[in-house]
């Protein structure tokens, strides 16, 4: 918010507009929001009349707007509230998501890789059981209802003892405190073998891995000396595919997913990307830029690309998918979801890169090797860069409360709340967005930033471009809605 | 290299607030610089990072409008925005009511009856004096605070 100041000066009549944000969009309508997260879509000459109140009264568009907190007098200020208490319900809860680092070894050398990964030998950097044991009840004592606990590397699986023991430890904990706790995997099944699946079914761990595309694409971007990248991921794919379709009475196999980063190499390949996630029983497709952070920013030349590239590249992707869902075929863009369950649902999908504020530390914590924390894994990859600005403890040492009350801790929690930001404070799309202070402090050496110069706010500026346009035609938003909503 | 672009702009149209978040929203495209020049005025200074930058008079105009305009609603209502995210901040949604009165049909009629019977009687007794208000219950507390504290500059 602006510094307090006379309401009006004496000599300016009141608007008595209420109090809104706005966006010209490209095509030239005008995309109004408020604090309730109610979105109307204005064409500029409606806009005009509006911005002057003169809109006249008892005409739909007028009803509309009424009906979205964008008239003042007839404002509900009840339903606003709520809106507004719906959305930001994850204030409330503590740390949701738990990553444990199980070792920072991996057989890949993927060219974007942000985990500063170490090779596939020794064991110096592999997280102890008493480590891991000590984390997973450091991540009990989260006020959040219901937690996940994220395995990742490195490769995990080159942990594998330690991994298997954690997960017996989690589900044997969370048993005896009556505690809801989601398990999941990041993977690159290069080591995933049948006992290692089964295990992993059986205890209801969801899997996740990566997938760039075709065999070409996929295995230029993720390099595996071992062998074939690609044909190791299709192949468990298809196994934990079809667990799911199957399902037995003992246990809920969970559909795996699978994640796309977004090189230079993926430009113009749009259709061939969705296919092969299509060809591989895949429903979900997330569309993710690529961030230069840690390898990736010393390969940036390499496989970088502008924020205008990504935006095409994101609205062919949906201007593709919406054509294949006209078509019977259901495959949905995960960015698209989450923001789609912010602007239809108004509810918030749990998704802690982009919220206000960000969920490091008081949404998320990376435990690494060592039993150090961060805010987030984004933080821990610079701590391995030798910066431990964004470390807030240590599993073995410190307290559940001197965490979330460590300097950094609530210096990310000022520096991503839109309010404080000049530029997030007055966009339209403030309701659904959020910043990233690790990225800010990578790119632009603060953890404030610099929005207007912000290639990150530029990429999200993109894809709410890119979903809003979609939204304001009948046939996109039908198809766009029904993503989220049963 | 690009020129740098000089535009000096009336504090008297818009606010120093307004300038400065004007030419903030430019800071993709160009550096901005500041400076107060005498006659209620101040000097926009904008290097182009790319190009000529030919475009940027213009798009500051834009900017100082829609600025302009940002400013004024957020200002305006910057009381009624804090009530309602306080609001949202403590609201919870209310039970639902349950009908736990215990009381057979039968009762519940015989109950109404009664009750509409009392409002029927206090109605007529209230008769011309109904729109009397001697407590003041419907008074808002500022029009019973304020009435007082001007009563007591008045002594």
């Amino acid at each position: 918010m602006t510094t307090r100041k006379p309401a009006k000066k004496s000599a300016e009549r009141a608007s008595g507009l209420p109090y809104f944000s706005f966006r010209r969009l490209p095509g030239g309508a005008v995309l109004l929001s408020n604090d309730a997260g109610f979105t109307a879509s204005l064409r500029a000459a409606d806009f005009a009349l509006f911005s002057a109140g003169r809109l006249a009264k008892g005409t739909p568009l007028h009803k509309e707007l009424a009906a979205k907190g964008f008239v003042r007098d007839l404002t509900d200020f009840e339903g606003c509230a709520a809106a507004c208490s719906k959305r930001n319900a994850f204030l409330g809860a503590g740390p949701g998501l738990h990553i444990l680092v199980m070792t920072l070894r991996c057989n890949h050398k993927c060219l974007y890789c942000q985990s500063g990964a170490l090779g596939a030998a020794g064991s110096r950097s592999d997280m102890s059981r008493a480590v891991a044991r000590k984390s997973v009840d450091f991540a009990l004592k989260s006020t959040n209802p219901g937690i996940t606990i994220e395995f990742q590397g490195g490769e995990p699986l080159l942990n594998w003892d330690v991994l298997r023991d954690t997960v017996l430890y989690a589900r044997r904990r969370g048993r005896d405190l009556g505690r809801e706790v989601r398990l999941a995997l990041v993977s690159n099944f290069s080591l995933m073998t049948e006992e290692k699946a089964r295990f992993l079914l059986q205890n209801e761990v969801s899997i996740c891995t990566s997938l760039d595309g075709p065999a070409d694409l996929h295995n230029r971007n993720r390099t595996y000396a071992g062998g074939n990248s690609h044909a190791a991921t299709v192949r468990w794919l298809k196994y934990f595919n079809d667990s799911a379709a199957k399902q037995v009475p003992e246990y809920r196999a969970f559909k795996p997913s699978a994640l796309l980063t977004v090189t230079k190499y993926s430009l113009g390949r749009e259709k061939e990307i969705i296919n092969e996630y299509l060809r591989q029983g895949l429903s979900d497709i997330f569309v993710r830029p690529l961030a230069p952070i840690g390898y990736a920013r010393k390969l940036w030349p390499q496989i970088g690309y502008t924020s205008a590239e990504f935006a095409a590249f994101y609205r062919s992707c949906l201007d593709y998918m919406i054509k294949l869902n006209a078509a019977g075929k259901k495959i949905r863009e995960r960015n698209a979801v989450i923001m789609l369950e912010k602007i239809v649902n108004g509810s918030d999908p749990g998704y802690l890169d982009m919220r206000c504020p960000c969920g490091a530390a008081i949404g998320q914590l990376a435990y690494n090797y060592n039993g150090d924390l961060y805010t987030c894994d984004e933080g821990r990859m610079v701590g391995w860069e030798g910066d431990d600005l964004f470390r807030v403890g240590n599993v073995m040492k410190d307290s559940y409360r001197k965490v979330m009350l460590a300097p950094a801790t609530r210096a990310c929690a000022s520096a991503s709340n839109l309010e404080l930001q000049p530029q997030c404070s007055r966009c339209a799309y403030k309701p659904f967005c959020g910043v990233c202070p690790v990225y800010n402090y990578e790119t632009q050496g603060s953890l404030w930033g610099d929005m207007p110069s912000n290639e990150r706010c530029a990429l999200s500026m993109g894809v709410f471009d890119a979903l809003f346009g979609l939204l304001a035609k009948p046939a996109g938003a039908k198809i766009l809605k029904g993503w989220v909503t049963p | 290299m690009s020129k740098n672009i000089a535009i000096q702009v009336s504090l008297k149209k818009y606010t120093l607030e307004t300038v400065r978040y004007a030419a903030h929203s430019l800071g993709g495209a160009a550096y901005a610089l500041l400076k107060p020049l005498p006659g209620d005025k101040v000097l926009v200074e904008l290097a182009p990072k790319k190009g000529s930058g030919a475009g940027l008079p213009g798009r500051l105009s834009a900017a100082l409008e829609d600025e302009r305009l940002r400013e004024r609603v957020a200002a305006e209502n910057r009381d009624l925005r804090e009530f309602m995210l306080l609001k949202a901040l403590t609201w919870r949604p209310r039970p639902v009511e349950k009908d736990d009165s215990g009381l057979t049909p039968q009762q519940e009629k015989e109950l109404n009856d009664l009750i509409a019977q009392i409002e029927g009687e206090i109605k007529g007794e209230a008769g011309a004096a109904a729109s009397a208000d001697p407590l003041g219950i419907t008074s808002t507390w500022e029009e019973k605070h304020d009435n007082k504290k001007a009563g007591k500059k008045k002594r």
